[in-house]
C-alpha cells in the first residue's frame, strides 16, 4: 500500500505539472498578449517610448518575457559592486535625450552582455517636438522570450516561500539588527513571534478572527493577478470581503510607551509588511523610522474562499440528509408514487439548464418568502447564505438520489440478498445491514469530492447572487485575459481535485476491504 | 430421430369435458414438431414494439416532433432578426401591450425583448441552432468516443497510454479549454462545435471502455475467441449488441447536456458570438432585468427547459426499450 500510494503521489505531481505546462502553452502561445493592456489606464495614458516601455515592463510582470533597461542595469550593478560605476551616465540617461548610444562604454558592454545571452536590444530614441522640448527619453532596452520549460520550472520554483530574516533586501537594514522573537503582542494580549527584516513584521499571532491563530511564515504564491490591483492570486482568495470592523485600539507607534493614546482605527496592525520607502506620512501612525507599515483594513466578513466553501459545504451536507433518505425511499417504493414523483425531479434536475433552475427558484425563494436576492441586499448576513445554498444543494440531492436509488435497486437483485431473505433475516435487517452498506460504497468514493469540490466555488450560483466568492475566479480572469489568475485557479483546481480523487480511493479500501489497489489485476 | 409413442385419444371423452376443462390432449404430429412456431424475433421492431406500447412515450414523441419542426421550418418562413425593430421603440413590451398596439398577431404573443424583437420568433429560431449544436455535437463525440472507447477497452497497450492522457486532459478545466479554443479560432458556429468536440469524446470513450473492460473477459466472449471468432465479428456481434441500450442512455443525457453546455457557456461569456442566435444569448441577454421584463426571460427558458426534459426522457425510454431484456413478454 505505502508504496502504491508513493506511486501515486508522485505521479500526481507530474500530472500536476503536465497540467500545469499544458495551460501556459494555452495561455502564454495561443492567447494574444496585447489582451492584457487592453483595460490598463496607465499603458492608455503612457506616450511614445513610454509607452513602449511600459508595455515591456508589463509583459515582464505577467512573465511573457524577460526584460531589463539601461538604467535598472546601471543600479544593479553599482549596489552589487562588481562594476565601475560612472555617475553621469545614469544621469544622463534619465532627463533627456543624451544617451550616446552606442558610442558609450557602459552601452556598449550592456549591448554586448545581454546579446550574448540571447536578447534582443533595441535602442529607442529620444523624441523631441518642433519646440526642441524634449516629450520622451530616449531608452536602450533588452527583451527575451522566456522558454516555456523555464517559465514552468520557475512558477514552480517561486510556489513556496518561507519568511527569514534575510527576506528584506535592504542594504540599511544591517544583519545584527535582524531577529525572530517572541514579544508580547499588545493588540491581542498574548505572545506573538516578531520578526525584524522579515517581510512580515507578526510571523505568528493570535487574534479574535477565525481560525484565531495566524501565520505569515509559510505563504504559497500562485502568480500574480492584474483584476485584483497586481495582488498576490492567492491572496486575492484568502483576503477577507464585507465591511470594515472599526475598533478602539493603539497605533504601532505607540506600543512601547507607557501610556498608548487610545484611538479608532479600522486597520489590522498585524498585518504590517516591510516597505523600504516610508514618509513623513506613514510616521503618524507607524512611527518614525518604522518600516513596517501598509497595514490592511478589518473586514468582518468571511474570505473569497470562506464565502465559497460555507455555501458549497452547507449544501453538500443538506444534500447528504436529504437525498439519501429519499433515495432509499425510493429504492424501496419502487414503480409506485414515491419514486415516480423522485424520477420526475431527477429528470428535472438533469435535463434544464442549470440556469433555468436557479432562475426558477430564487424567483420562489424572493416572491413567497421574501429572502434576500442579491448577496449585499441582505439585512441579516445569514439570510444571504439562503438562496445559494438552496441553488446549490437542488442538483447535488438529485444526483444522490438517482445513484442511491440506482444502487440500492441493483444489489435488492444480488444473490446474496436473496440467501438473505431465504435465511429468514427481516427486510429492515437487509436493508440496513446488507443493500444498504454496499450501496454506500459508490458513495463514499464521492464524499472527499464533494467536500473540497466546495473549495473551487460555484460559477452560476455565485454570480446570479452576486456572492463575494472564488467561483467566478477563473471565469472572470478568462474574460479579462488575467493570465496569472488562470494559471493559479487551473493548479489550485487540478491540485484539489487530484488530493480528492486519492482520498476517495484511500476512503474506498478503507471502507471496503475487497478493495485493493497493491495487487493490481488486468 | 427419436420416434414418440403415439397415445390413442378418446374424442368423445374430449368433447364431453370440453365446456369445463381448458386442456386436453392433441395427437403427436412428426411434422409439425419439426416446424418452428416461435414469432420472427426482429431486434429493432421489438425495441419500438416495446417503446410504443406506453402511451406518454407517444405524447411525449409527438411534442418532441413538433418542436423540432417547428424549430427547423418555423424560422425559414419568418426570419428572425434581433435588429429589425431596434429603433421603434417598442422594446421590452408585454403580450398584452403589444396586442393592444398591433392587433393580434404570431410575432407579439410572448412580448418584446430588449431591442424590440420579438420572443416567439426568436425562441425558434434559437432552439434551430442549439438543437443542431448539440445534436452534431452529440454525433461527433459520440461516433469518435464510442469508436476509441472500444480499442481503449480491448487493447491494453493503447488502455495504459490513454490513461495517462485522459488524467491529464480530464484535469484541464474544460470552461478553460474551450474559450482558449474559442478566443483562437473565433466563435461561430462551426469553431464552437470544434471547441466542444476537441476533447468532449474524451469522457464518453472513458465511460465506453469501462463498459467493454467489464464484458470483454465474459465467458461467452472468452468461448467464441477460443473458437477462433475474428476481433472485428467478436465487437460487433457480440460486444456491441450487449451496449446498445448504455449507449442509447448516454445519448439521451449526452443531447440535452450540450443545450445546458451552450446557455450556460453563453451565460458566463465563452459561448457563441453574438450575431449567432442562440437559447443561451436570450437567456443571459434577458436575466439581469428577469424580475421586471420575465417574458423574455421565461420564454427561452421554458423552451430550452421543455426540449432537454423532452429529449431526455424519450431517449431514457428509448434506451430502456432498447434493453433486449425487456423484450420478453
Amino acid at each position: 500500500m505505502k508504496k502504491y500510494l508513493f506511486k501515486r503521489i508522485l505521479f500526481s505531481i507530474f500530472a500536476l505539472f503536465v497540467v500545469t505546462g499544458t495551460v501556459m502553452v494555452l495561455v502564454y502561445s495561443l492567447l494574444d498578449e496585447s489582451m492584457i493592456l487592453a483595460n490598463d489606464d496607465g499603458y492608455k495614458k503612457a506616450k511614445d517610448n513610454e509607452k513602449v516601455v511600459y508595455r515591456y515592463r508589463r509583459y515582464k510582470e505577467y512573465g511573457y518575457i524577460d526584460y531589463t533597461d539601461f538604467s535598472t542595469w546601471m543600479i544593479e550593478n553599482k549596489e552589487q559592486g562588481t562594476e565601475s560605476y560612472d555617475n553621469s551616465l545614469i544621469a544622463v540617461q534619465t532627463p533627456d535625450e543624451t544617451l550616446t548610444y552606442p558610442e558609450d562604454a557602459n552601452c556598449q558592454e550592456f549591448v554586448l552582455t545581454f546579446q550574448k545571452a540571447g536578447y534582443n536590444v533595441e535602442w529607442y530614441q529620444p523624441i523631441t517636438n518642433r519646440r526642441g522640448v524634449t516629450t520622451s527619453k530616449g531608452y536602450l532596452v533588452a527583451t527575451r522570450d522566456i522558454n516555456l520549460f523555464v517559465r514552468l520550472m520557475n512558477y514552480f520554483g517561486n510556489m513556496f516561500s518561507f519568511d527569514t530574516i534575510w527576506s528584506v533586501k535592504d542594504e540599511s537594514l544591517p544583519m545584527e539588527e535582524r531577529y525572530i522573537r517572541w514579544e508580547w503582542d499588545p493588540y491581542s494580549n498574548m505572545p506573538a513571534l516578531v520578526g525584524n527584516g522579515t517581510t512580515h513584521r507578526y510571523l505568528i499571532y493570535f487574534d479574535n478572527q477565525f481560525p484565531f491563530v495566524h501565520q505569515n511564515i509559510f505563504t504559497i504564491n500562485l502568480g500574480k493577478s492584474r483584476d485584483y490591483s497586481d495582488r498576490d492570486t492567492v491572496d486575492v482568495i484568502m483576503s477577507r470581503t464585507g465591511n470594515a470592523i472599526t475598533e478602539e485600539t493603539i497605533l504601532p507607534k505607540d506600543i512601547y510607551s507607557e501610556n498608548p493614546e487610545k484611538v479608532e482605527s479600522n486597520l489590522d496592525f498585524h498585518t504590517v509588511t516591510y516597505s523600504s520607502s516610508i514618509t513623513s506620512y506613514t510616521a503618524e501612525t507607524y512611527g518614525e523610522g518604522n518600516h513596517y507599515i501598509n497595514a490592511e483594513r478589518k473586514l468582518d466578513g468571511f474570505t473569497r474562499i470562506g464565502n465559497s466553501f460555507v455555501i458549497g459545504i452547507m449544501a453538500t451536507v443538506g444534500a447528504y440528509i436529504i437525498g439519501m433518505p429519499i433515495g432509499i425511499w425510493m429504492a424501496r417504493k419502487k414503480d409506485k408514487l414515491p419514486d415516480k414523483i423522485g424520477t420526475a425531479y431527477i429528470v428535472f434536475i438533469i435535463s434544464v439548464p442549470s440556469l433555468a433552475y436557479i432562475f426558477m427558484f430564487a424567483a420562489l425563494g424572493v416572491n413567497l418568502f421574501g429572502l434576500p436576492y442579491k448577496w449585499a441586499l441582505a439585512t441579516l448576513p445569514a439570510l444571504a447564505f439562503v438562496l445559494p445554498t438552496i441553488s446549490l444543494a437542488l442538483p447535488s440531492i438529485g444526483g444522490l438520489m438517482r445513484w442511491i436509488r440506482r444502487y440500492m435497486i441493483d444489489q435488492e437483485n444480488a444473490d446474496y440478498v436473496k440467501f438473505a431473505r431465504s435465511q429468514g433475516l427481516t427486510e429492515k435487517e437487509i436493508f440496513t445491514k446488507h443493500i444498504f452498506r454496499n450501496a454506500m460504497i459508490y458513495i463514499v468514493h464521492s464524499i472527499p469530492i464533494d467536500i473540497l469540490g466546495c473549495l473551487t466555488g460555484a460559477i452560476i450560483t455565485e454570480r446570479i447572487y452576486g456572492v463575494p466568492g472564488i467561483g467566478g475566479l477563473l471565469t472572470n480572469a478568462i474574460n479579462s485575459y488575467d493570465n496569472g489568475v488562470i494559471i493559479a485557479s487551473t493548479v489550485f483546481y487540478t491540485a484539489i481535485s487530484i488530493i480528492a480523487l486519492l482520498l476517495g480511493d484511500l476512503l474506498l479500501a478503507k471502507y471496503d476491504p475487497r478493495v485493493s489497489f497493491t495487487n493490481e489485476r488486468g | 430421430m427419436e420416434q414418440f409413442e403415439r397415445i390413442p385419444l378418446d374424442l368423445e371423452k374430449i368433447k364431453t369435458q370440453e365446456e369445463d376443462d381448458l386442456f386436453y390432449f392433441v395427437d403427436q404430429s412428426n411434422v409439425s414438431s419439426e416446424r418452428i412456431t416461435a414469432p420472427r424475433y426482429s431486434y429493432w421492431r421489438s425495441v419500438f414494439r416495446i417503446f410504443f406500447s406506453k402511451k406518454l412515450n407517444i405524447i411525449f414523441l409527438s411534442i418532441l416532433v413538433l418542436v423540432v419542426a417547428m424549430a427547423f421550418i418555423f424560422p425559414a418562413i419568418f426570419p428572425y432578426d434581433k435588429f429589425a425593430h431596434n429603433t421603434e421603440g417598442i422594446a421590452n413590451l408585454s403580450p398584452a401591450e403589444l396586442i393592444n398596439r398591433f392587433g393580434f398577431s404570431f410575432e407579439w404573443i410572448l412580448g418584446t425583448g430588449q431591442f424590440g424583437d420579438s420572443i416567439f420568433y426568436g425562441i425558434w429560431a434559437s432552439a434551430r441552432i442549439s438543437l443542431s449544436l448539440s445534436l452534431i455535437c452529440a454525433l461527433i463525440n459520440m461516433s469518435i468516443g464510442i469508436l476509441i472507447g472500444a480499442v481503449w477497452g480491448y487493447n491494453k497497450a493503447v488502455d495504459s497510454v490513454l490513461n495517462v492522457v485522459y488524467n491529464i486532459i480530464a484535469n484541464v478545466p474544460y470552461i478553460l479549454m474551450i474559450s482558449v479554443l474559442v478566443y483562437v479560432i473565433g466563435s461561430g458556429f462551426g469553431s464552437f462545435v470544434f471547441a466542444l468536440t476537441i476533447t468532449g469524446w474524451l469522457g464518453i470513450a472513458y465511460f465506453m471502455r469501462t463498459q467493454v473492460l467489464i464484458i470483454r473477459d465474459r465467458e461467452y466472449n472468452l468461448a467464441s475467441k477460443t473458437l477462433g471468432t475474428p476481433m472485428a465479428r467478436i465487437v460487433t456481434k457480440n460486444v456491441l449488441p450487449y451496449l446498445t441500450s448504455v449507449i442509447v442512455t448516454l445519448l439521451a443525457s449526452e443531447i440535452p447536456h450540450y443545450i445546458s453546455m451552450e446557455v450556460f457557456l453563453t451565460y458566463i461569456g465563452v459561448g457563441l458570438s453574438a450575431e449567432v442566435p442562440s437559447l443561451g444569448h436570450m437567456i443571459s441577454d434577458a436575466q439581469t432585468s428577469w424580475m421586471s421584463y420575465p417574458w423574455a426571460f421565461w420564454s427561452p427558458v421554458a423552451i430550452s427547459a421543455i426540449i432537454t426534459v423532452i429529449l431526455y426522457v424519450v431517449g431514457q425510454n428509448l434506451a430502456d426499450a432498447s434493453d433486449p431484456r425487456s423484450h420478453m413478454k
